[in-house]
């Protein structure tokens, strides 16, 4: 009796183990989720989205052996644009995102005393004052600090009237979400322009010509090693391959969009192949037959009857392509390049969404907030995919039960 | 047979003899091309490899390969200017952190497994499956966010807690909870598949024989199953072999001296690759490539020795 008890006590036990093991991973989806909405929420917003963010404060000084500059531009400034020759910077009034005020650099003059400052905070790092910076203050010493909201005028002439300042307030132009979610929609489209091609290709080759002999298999190992190949590996091949040939065909001068979706379609050629595949498995062979005899040719039979039928595994092996795209970063930051940019070209350089995280996090310091705000809209686009493809193949699943009936 | 009749047939008709042939050489094509890419990558990643071994470098000096296998620092004076790059150091933590990972995701996956497939009530398991799903696509930098966001945070305060100085959290201990936190999902599903695929006489056997459920489950189901459990095990050692960016957000990136210690920064192959990169042509370029095809015979030797003791192992009454 008290032997069956005790094994009862350690039958719980280890119900328990596995009831604790399971939580772990309930805990950490639900510990990532909460992490990326609290600190991502904040900045979630469709305009801030669309356009570029406002991310990182810096206050600064001169440096000791900064001298005044008295620099005259040769270059004409717009209306409503102050130029400080004294200090050789132009200044703009501008209302940003949030519908504030702003003061905007326009023009910083590469002898002015502002073209490379002391930062004062962390970090001893010379900070440079570029164009499309927002100036939020200045302050002098025994004289009125220049506020943002008093315009840009106020503080040129605030400027004018000095020949030292004490600090100066800016914030630098933000990371330029809208370039990387350009650019990841070039790469989502021109990947599967390459990929699904070839992978459908290669899907209807190994199904429907293929002999059962010993080469066919060789191919079909030789496709599945490439899974298991680390996508960073797949980096180097794309900056050893494909950025010399672009680079040499386009004026292209590094990573660029072409030569990183090249470098995914062969990431995901072995995905595609084998969706696909699996979906031109279950299609009838009296289907192909009835084609046949009613005096169609293979190539038609292919292209009328048996594509058509597979269109749901297309589709899904498209959608598994997407997601894999969007969160793939290892193999894009060989491949494509870790510079974030809001002008987005073909063979320019610019990143995708999962690298800009990369990027931001590397960089000190690093931009959590911006982080997870992008980590949102990956981790959404790829839920949703993931409901698309159940809804897909719960669909196919059902219609096919229908005609087997 | 019919089969073979119409295609008798179709060979004989005239009419779309040359579309059909052309047709099959433009997809047999496809799927050469498509093989055709491991023989690319593997040769790319040789060929700029050895490069750095057997050239002078643009006047640098040939890096010596003992010396880069063996040794415990990366890269001694300036980038560009020096052939003294070792990553032997980087290569034993990659493992002990690969080993590591796998003590905590290999147990919490197998038992999630064995929970989803013969425990947990109905709704609870499809829930988790759920849950799984989901981790399993969730991107791997978006882990290595939460990382560098979350992890590092708490184990920086233990370390302070027990009063180790380490480097903001960026630590061996931060890269084996990321890893493992990854691996999870890629072990659970693969377990499952195993689990579930027991044949049932045996579980009844086990279960007549007055076996209790549990211990059915443990010492029954789990060793019945553990061919396909191993291989789940060799999928998670690959993938935080090659895992890349989460890992480099964590790690610290040690660049020299061997240390085990679970609180002081590391530095694996992968994230040594991710460092720098400012130049595309000499050494620091190159160097680069050496480092991916050490990663390469890693993965491939892991591989090779983990199938070899999984045929050991044996496969045991698995209904395929």
């Amino acid at each position: 009796m008290s032997k069956n008890k005790r094994r009862k006590t350690y039958d719980t036990l280890l119900n328990g183990i596995t009831y604790f093991a399971s939580s772990i991973s309930f805990i950490t989806l639900l510990a990532i989720l909460i992490f990326i909405f609290g600190k991502g929420y904040k900045l979630l917003n469709i305009d801030l989205i669309a356009e570029n963010f406002e991310s990182q404060g810096y206050v600064a000084d001169l440096y000791d052996y900064a001298r005044l500059c008295n620099c005259e531009s040769d270059i004409a400034f717009d209306e409503g644009v102050y130029y400080s020759s004294k200090w050789g910077i132009a200044l703009a009034d501008q209302i940003d995102l949030l519908g504030k005020n702003v003061i905007q650099i326009i023009y910083v003059n590469p002898k002015s005393p502002l073209f490379e400052i002391r930062d004062k905070g962390i970090g001893n790092e010379p900070i440079e004052l570029r164009d499309e910076y927002h100036i939020i203050r200045i302050a002098f010493d025994n004289y009125p600090t220049a506020l943002s909201r008093y315009g840009a005028e106020n503080m040129i002439n605030y400027l004018n009237a000095n020949d030292e300042l004490r600090e100066i307030e800016f914030q630098t132009k933000g990371g330029g979400i809208k370039g990387s979610i350009i650019t990841t929609l070039y790469l989502i489209a021109l990947t599967l322009i390459i990929a699904l091609p070839i992978g459908i290709g290669a899907a209807i080759y190994l199904n429907e010509y293929a002999p059962n002999n010993k080469f066919t298999k060789f191919l079909r190992s030789l496709i599945e090693t490439l899974t298991g190949v680390p996508s960073i590996i797949y980096g180097l091949m794309g900056l050893a391959i494909f950025v010399p040939i672009t680079t040499k065909l386009t004026n292209a001068t590094g990573g660029n969009i072409i030569s990183g979706a090249m470098t995914l379609a062969v990431i995901l050629l072995p995905v595609i192949i084998r969706t696909t595949e699996e979906s031109l498995k279950v299609i009838p062979d009296d289907y192909r037959q009835a084609s046949l005899a009613l005096g169609a040719s293979k190539t038609q039979t292919t292209f009328k009857v048996v594509l058509p039928s597979s269109v749901p595994g297309i589709l899904t092996a498209t959608l598994l392509a997407i997601g894999r795209i969007i969160g793939e970063s290892a193999a894009l930051v060989f491949a494509i390049g870790t510079s974030i940019k809001d002008q987005v070209s073909l063979t320019g350089k610019s990143t995708s969404l999962a690298v800009h995280i990369w990027a931001m996090m590397t960089d000190e310091p690093a931009n959590i907030e911006l982080s997870a705000t992008i980590a949102i809209i990956i981790v959404l686009i790829v839920v949703i995919l993931n409901i698309l493809i159940k809804l897909i193949s719960s669909r196919y699943l059902k219609r096919k039960l229908g005609i087997s009936i | 047979m019919l089969d073979n009749l119409l295609k008798i047939k179709f060979k004989n008709t005239s009419r779309g003899r040359i579309t059909d042939k052309i047709s099959k050489i433009v997809f047999m094509s496809a799927t050469i091309l498509s093989a055709s890419f491991i023989f690319v990558i593997a040769g790319i990643i040789f060929i700029r490899g050895v490069v750095p071994f057997t050239t002078d470098n643009l006047g640098v000096g040939r890096v010596s390969l003992f010396h880069f296998l063996t040794g415990d620092v990366w890269l001694i004076g300036e980038t560009f200017a020096s052939n003294l790059y070792s990553i032997g150091f980087i290569i034993l933590s990659t493992l002990f952190i690969t080993l590591l990972s796998l003590a905590i995701s290999f147990p919490v996956g197998v038992l999630t497994a064995l929970f989803i497939a013969k425990i947990a009530p109905k709704p609870i398991a499809k829930i988790l499956r759920i849950v799984i799903e989901t981790l399993a696509s969730i991107p791997s930098i978006v882990f290595g966010l939460f990382g560098a966001g979350v992890i590092l945070k708490l184990v920086y305060d233990f370390s302070s807690s027990i009063g180790y100085q380490s480097k903001g959290g960026n630590s061996i201990l931060s890269v084996v909870i990321v890893l493992a936190l990854m691996t999870i999902p890629t072990i659970t599903t693969i377990s499952e598949v195993a689990i579930r695929s027991v044949d049932p006489a045996i579980e009844q056997g086990s279960l007549a024989l007055g076996a209790s459920k549990t211990q059915t489950n443990f010492k029954v189901v789990l060793s019945s199953a553990k061919s396909g459990i191993f291989t789940a095990a060799i999928l998670g050692i690959g993938r935080s072999l090659g895992e890349a960016t989460a890992v480099s957000l964590v790690a610290g990136g040690r660049r020299s001296g061997l240390s085990f210690d679970l609180l002081d920064t590391t530095s694996t192959l992968t994230t040594i690759m991710l460092e720098g990169l400012k130049e595309t042509t000499g050494i620091d370029y190159d160097i680069r490539f050496s480092v991916g095809l050490v990663l390469m015979v890693v993965i491939l030797l892991t591989n090779l020795m983990l199938n070899a003791i999984k045929r050991r192992v044996g496969v045991v009454h698995v209904k395929e």
